[in-house]
């Protein structure tokens, strides 16, 4: 039974003392008001009413139960009301995600840019994109913020960002004297990526990239540490990338001619479950990276399927 | 374990994947990876097409003729330029061969998918449906992906994100498993036996067949690929009999149509599997 409804029923009689008034402050008529009564009481096997032809009293368990009835009908109007905040987005906590390689200042303006936008508190989770992918598919993220490339099917996005890749250097290496490097002037050394583990679809792009551009690595260091890979550069030999946002002061960073290497970043939640705060959200995201230098993408290379693609001709 | 295997190697190939494989000849030996969830079939939708034109009244050496207003693609008659004129066997043999669009959809409009999706229903597979031909899901993804241009929209991540061609509840679908129940039907029904030699014939070495590169190890399969999504469904027989049906279907990160990792996967998934198997 929707016992709810029937105490507010029970409230309306037992306030008006008169089910004639009862029923019209309920907007319905006399009849089904007399019976959700009877069905009440039918329901928790007490009489809560005395009724004769012209009076109508509440029993000694009508007034006990009226007092808990009012408690439970204020209880049901708090959270139909925490539930309507909630789905307008002025309630309860966004949980996100950001990626560890984010930056300290990116995250102290991410925080400000999202509460100018949203009252939700912002719980912000440092991990990385795979890491980020399974917590949004088990529904312990709302939203995230991940590096292309991942498997977007079931994903909405917001704007995709790029920022353009560079190369750190050697202070003395001959390559620092011009004012950026071509990737096909990097043959000879070795290339110092992050670990193909932690993103192989990523990091086989970045090398069929390196490839096109005429740089095929003899050798690639897998440095899941940012000061390794400075190291592994300082010692001679080897490039890293990076996007030249605060590069070390040890390495001399320049920009790739062409920009043929980009990161590229999105906010993005599973489909279907947008909320305010995670517009509000993707909306800061956008504020903070483009602030920080990143550009939205445009501009598409020629594309030319092969016939293996079955379905462009 | 052979299942954590073949999960290693999807994520390892920058895809996510779905597997099933089953012995041909004892259907309780199987590898199951997410075999039962809802997949885009892309072009693996001809298979359960034939299937249906194989069990119908057609006579398969009736000749039609494929007007200038048929479907186009890269390959077959698609890729033609003049009226062709061709038997319904032949027009089979080029949707499984090279993976025919005009080939596929002639035929479709022949048998209809309300035959495709009773044959299915008849071999109690009720996840997989077809609902449209090639030229159908084509033209959704032009219209999905407008005002942005095709091929290179392909390639864009938003654009994917938003084409029904790439969802299941909105294209042709199917399971991992009721794929290989299709396989196994067509490895046990004579009127099947020329689905059997011309899916041996497949042109395409390099998914499930690039799993198996042994000369007396026979690779029968049927392709599927849209933007991100490479699937293969074929059956694996080895010259001791062992007979082995395997529906791979994946989804890459990485949007680029060339992606030699994501296809070779689906052979390294399958000899997981076969292996397990034998």
């Amino acid at each position: 039974m929707d016992l709810l409804r029937h105490l507010r029923y029970f409230l309306a009689v037992a306030e008006e003392l008169h089910f004639g008034r009862a029923a019209a402050r309920l907007h319905m008529s006399q009849p089904p008001l007399s019976q959700s009564i009877q069905r009440l009481e039918r329901e928790l096997g007490v009489r809560l009413l005395d009724r004769d032809a012209r009076h109508v009293a509440l029993t000694d368990a009508g007034r006990r139960i009226l007092t808990e009835a009012r408690g439970l009908l204020a209880g049901e109007d708090r959270l139909r009301a925490l539930a309507e905040r909630f789905r307008h987005g002025e309630a309860g906590s966004l949980r996100a995600g950001v990626p560890p390689d984010l930056g300290g200042r990116a995250v102290a303006a991410l925080l400000p840019a999202f509460r100018r936008r949203s009252p939700v508190e912002l719980k912000l989770r440092e991990i990385g994109t795979a890491e980020q992918l399974r917590a949004l598919a088990d529904r312990s993220l709302d939203v995230g913020v991940l590096r292309f490339p991942f498997d977007v099917s079931w994903l909405s996005l917001g704007p995709v960002l790029t920022s353009p890749l560079g190369v750190l250097l050697p202070r003395d290496h001959p390559l620092t004297a011009a004012p950026d490097v071509r990737l096909a002037d990097l043959n000879g050394l070795a290339l110092v990526l992050f670990p193909r583990a932690t993103a192989p679809a990523l990091h086989d792009e970045v090398l069929t990239t390196c490839a096109r551009h005429g740089y095929t690595p003899a050798e690639v260091h897998q440095a899941g540490n940012p000061e390794f890979a400075l190291g592994l550069v300082l010692a001679g030999g080897a490039v890293a990338l990076h996007d030249g946002v605060a590069p070390p002061a040890d390495a001399v960073w320049r920009p790739l001619r062409g920009t043929p290497l980009l990161w590229r970043t999105s906010a993005a939640w599973p489909r279907g479950r947008q909320t305010p705060a995670v517009t509000a959200f993707a909306d800061a995201v956008t504020e903070v990276l483009t602030a920080q230098g990143m550009r939205h993408a445009e501009g598409t290379l020629p594309r030319y399927p092969r016939p293996a693609a079955e379905y462009l001709s | 374990m052979t299942a954590a295997r073949v999960r290693a190697a999807f994520t390892d190939a920058g895809v996510t994947g779905r597997l099933h494989a089953v012995d041909l000849d004892q259907p309780d030996r199987e590898v199951s990876v997410g075999a039962d969830d809802p997949v885009v079939l892309a072009s693996v939708f001809k298979v359960p097409l034939v299937v249906s034109l194989h069990h119908s009244t057609h006579d398969l050496t009736r000749r039609i003729t494929l007007g200038q207003d048929r479907s186009t693609g890269p390959t077959g008659v698609g890729g033609m330029l003049d009226p062709v004129t061709m038997s319904l066997r032949d027009l089979a043999y080029l949707a499984i061969t090279v993976s025919d669009n005009a080939a596929a959809d002639a035929l479709m409009d022949l048998v209809g998918t309300d035959d495709v999706n009773r044959t299915l229903r008849d071999l109690h597979l009720t996840r997989t449906v077809v609902v449209h031909r090639a030229r159908d899901f084509m033209r959704t993804m032009a219209e999905d992906a407008a005002p942005a241009e095709l091929p290179a929209a392909l390639t864009d991540p938003v654009v994917l994100s938003r084409l029904r061609a790439l969802n299941p509840d909105h294209t042709n679908r199917g399971t991992a498993r009721d794929l290989t129940t299709v396989l196994r039907h067509i490895w046990q029904h004579d009127d099947c036996a020329p689905i059997r030699h011309t899916m041996a014939r497949q042109v395409w070495p390099h998914r499930l067949a690039s799993g198996f590169p042994f000369d007396d190890v026979r690779v029968a399969g049927k392709t599927g690929t849209l933007p991100t999504i490479r699937n293969e469904v074929g059956v694996v027989e080895y010259p001791d009999g062992g007979r082995y049906a395997v529906a791979v279907f994946t989804r890459s990160a990485s949007t680029a149509f060339t992606l030699p990792q994501a296809d070779a996967v689906i052979g390294t998934a399958a000899r997981l599997a076969v292996e397990h198997l034998r």
